[in-house]
């Protein structure tokens, strides 16, 4: 009876909990972020975290919310990071120009290999995009005169930027993981909004029954080209981020390996929660970090940390506290 | 109870990631506030195909650290080599620069094996106004644009290793083939044979067929070189990748019909391959260890390394990790700073023999002159010993004709 009484009253403050930081996501996981540069070991790490988040979020939400595994998106941050890296080395535009250069690329790039790809589905959709991706990196492999080939892009350090009458040090990691920080919440705020918005609904009624969806009145193939875009887009931005960072454009940045980075960090973190990619990069980029510092045999642990999180928390870190928060509160 | 259990269980939660999450910074903290020893950044690619190069490279590199602090270091201060794996990433390899100078607060960078990540690490350091040795070959590093007023290069370039072997190899009215690893290695190593087999004059480059890096199997591109029936086969590839394309052009009956040349020849790669698939080939290298007979700095580098090692010999590319590491220690010590100007003020003229023989570092480009050595690999009979490994056919002395010119590389004349 007592019992009774106690989960009663807690439930609904349970609730009230979670409902609002639900409702807060954006800001609270914004003053999380503000805080990281002096909760990781180093600023480098800090900027990695905010970008590779981000980038993981981008994936996210094609894979998570609309149920489509793409192995390829490694071709959006490149083609973020390259067109930034391209506009900065190469014709001198500046850097806020360059962001915007570069995420139209990616943009484009995506609409492109979206069109392509949506026509498939499941298993065959992943090679499709694995294939027109690996494509992407050979062409920018051979493009020794545009992207710096093998020895990859360089020459697009930017020192200072101007902010109206400010001038900002872009070399001061503090500054750096600050002015990148504002790009990362403005997305995260536009994919918050855009989850919460009927096309967010959509997306996920598409991803639970593809044939459903579309009886009900949806145009299928549509939302998935808009998810791919939007998708291709927040990776684009995570590579512009990335070149503005390293002042460098590695060829790696197109290599299926970064395609399956965002893999693994959704995975780890947990796959269709809004918080889960970001923790997924998180956890991963840290132990690597931490790991590779410690020990040269750092790969020997940091698969270990895999094999647990797979076996022993399936939905991801992020998505079993969810889960397991939704359950005590229920 | 319910009630309780719930409430402390969140609490506990969030204190406990809290605690996890700033364990690692408050623990780097309590360091930092210990005694402070000058740092040396040393990234460095210990997995990957180049593990065993860059395992080498960090042993001498200690040891040109231990000798420097056991003479008293800098008028008493310790230096002390922060060793971060790069994972042959260009990406991990300019966020390790970054940490190692805006974290660990290094006084300077020496390190980086393979042209590309040498070249992402020399875009962070040069931005910063760091000092940076690399000790790994490239052409691109002291050229502009890349090239800058604190960036050293230490090791070999192409351009001298390929020439230095063409030299010796390369006959009037020769015909060569050249198989070489799709990447900036490669391409620099075979543009190294081109420029040399042209000023030679009266050679016939009859075909240039290039392969994949990291590629495991290479008998698509071997009929193609024995159809070209050339007298000379120049096999530009690093690593791994050594090994396993010289032994299967041995097994494909390679060595029967053309003379097997590579423009580096390592010392690691012949212990991973077999004395019968290397014996007779021959190639440029910036160290082995049997000069000692004849340089003295040579033969003091060896004992420390013996002595260090309860006998070992040290490989080639782990020379220039003692070599890139003294370089810096000795214009320290010259100079009685760690000041970014004054070391480079110190280096950019130096003339030193810190474990070859004489070196100049040309002012122009920071390019390290020095000698290329002729290798030619043993017969297993006639080998000794264990290390015994290679004949030295000749010594190519340092010469700045061996280099391209200072205009060549963009440089500025009179500086």
């Amino acid at each position: 009876m007592t019992r009774d009484i106690a989960a009663a009253r807690i439930m609904p403050s349970g609730a009230d909990w979670s409902a609002t930081a639900q409702r807060w996501r954006v800001p609270l996981l914004t003053v999380a972020l503000a805080a990281l540069p002096w909760i990781v070991p180093s600023q480098a790490l800090a900027v990695n975290i905010l970008i590779f988040g981000l980038y993981a979020t981008g994936f996210n939400l094609l894979f998570g919310f609309a149920g489509m595994l793409s192995f390829g998106h490694a071709a959006f941050f490149g083609a973020g990071a390259y067109g930034a890296g391209i506009a900065l080395a190469r014709y001198g535009v500046g850097w806020f120009g360059a962001i915007a250069i570069g995420v139209a690329v990616a943009g484009v790039l995506a609409l492109l290999i979206g069109a392509l790809s949506i026509r498939s589905r499941g298993i065959y959709f992943s090679m499709v995009t694995l294939a027109l991706a690996q494509l992407v990196y050979y062409v920018a492999f051979q493009a020794t005169d545009w992207t710096g080939g093998e020895n990859g892009l360089r020459g697009l350090t930017v020192s200072v930027i101007h902010i109206g009458p400010l001038a900002l040090n872009f070399l001061d990691p503090v500054t750096k993981y600050y002015v990148i920080l504002v790009f990362v919440v403005a997305a995260l705020y536009a994919i918050s909004r855009l989850l919460n918005a009927p096309f967010g609904a959509a997306m996920e009624a598409v991803r639970e029954n593809e044939s459903r969806a579309a009886a009900i009145g949806y145009d299928v193939k549509r939302i998935k080209l808009i998810a791919f875009t939007l998708s291709g887009l927040v990776c684009g931005l995570a590579g512009t981020l990335d070149a503005l960072h390293l002042s460098i454009v590695p060829i790696d940045t197109l290599f299926y390996q970064t395609s399956g980075l965002a893999v693994m960090m959704v995975l780890l973190g947990g796959s269709g929660t809004f918080l889960g990619p970001f923790v997924g990069a998180a956890i991963f980029l840290l132990i690597e970090d931490v790991f590779s510092i410690w020990t040269p045999h750092w790969q020997l642990f940091v698969g270990i940390v895999f094999i647990l999180a797979v076996l022993f928390l399936p939905r991801g870190v992020w998505g079993t506290l969810a889960a397991w928060h939704k359950r005590r509160s229920a | 109870m319910h009630e309780t259990k719930t409430t402390i269980g969140r609490r506990t939660l969030l204190g406990g990631t809290i605690a996890t999450l700033a364990a690692p910074a408050l623990l780097l903290r309590v360091a930092r506030a210990a005694d402070e020893p000058i740092r040396i950044g040393f990234p460095t690619p210990l997995t990957g195909p180049f593990g065993a190069e860059a395992k080498d490279q960090v042993r001498c590199a200690e040891l040109a650290i231990k000798q420097f602090n056991a003479a008293g270091g800098l008028k008493g201060r310790q230096v002390e080599l922060l060793v971060r794996d790069d994972k042959l990433n260009r990406g991990e390899a300019a966020t390790r620069t970054l940490e190692l100078i805006e974290k660990d607060k290094v006084a300077c960078i020496v390190g980086a094996l393979s042209s590309s990540v040498q070249l992402a690490v020399n875009e962070v350091t040069k931005a910063r106004g760091m000092l940076y040795v690399s000790i790994s070959q490239s052409d691109t590093i002291t050229a502009m644009p890349d090239f800058s007023r604190t960036t050293f290069h230490e090791a070999l370039n192409p351009h001298m290793t390929a020439g230095a072997v063409a030299r010796h190899v390369f006959k009037p009215g020769m015909k060569v083939a050249i198989l070489l690893a799709d990447y900036a290695y490669g391409q620099e190593m075979a543009a190294g044979f081109r420029s040399a087999a042209a000023a030679i004059g009266g050679i016939d480059i009859v075909l240039e067929q290039k392969h994949p890096f990291g590629a495991a199997d290479y008998s698509t591109f071997l009929p193609r070189l024995r159809a070209a029936k050339a007298d000379v086969v120049c096999i530009c590839n690093f690593g791994r990748d050594q090994a396993n394309s010289i032994k299967q052009a041995v097994d494909f009956g390679l060595k029967r019909q053309s003379k097997i040349v590579v423009p580096v020849l390592l010392y690691n790669q012949r212990l991973a391959g077999s004395p019968e698939a290397f014996e007779g080939i021959i190639g440029g290298s910036n160290y082995y260890w049997t000069i000692e007979d004849h340089v003295p700095t040579a033969k003091a580098f060896n004992d420390a390394y013996r002595a260090d090692t309860s006998g070992g010999v040290p490989s080639d590319y782990g020379a220039y990790g003692y070599a890139g590491i003294r370089l810096v220690l000795d214009a320290m010590r010259r100079a009685g700073s760690v000041d970014a100007d004054a070391l480079v003020h110190q280096i950019e003229n130096a003339k030193y023999d810190t474990y070859k023989g004489p070196e100049t570092m040309r002012a122009c480009d920071h390019q390290a002159v020095q000698s290329v050595l002729i290798l030619q690999s043993k017969a297993k009979a006639a080998m000794k010993n264990a290390t015994d490994l290679f004949d030295v056919l000749a010594m190519d002395d340092g010469s700045e004709a061996n280099l391209r010119s200072c205009a060549d590389l963009g440089h500025v004349a009179g500086k």
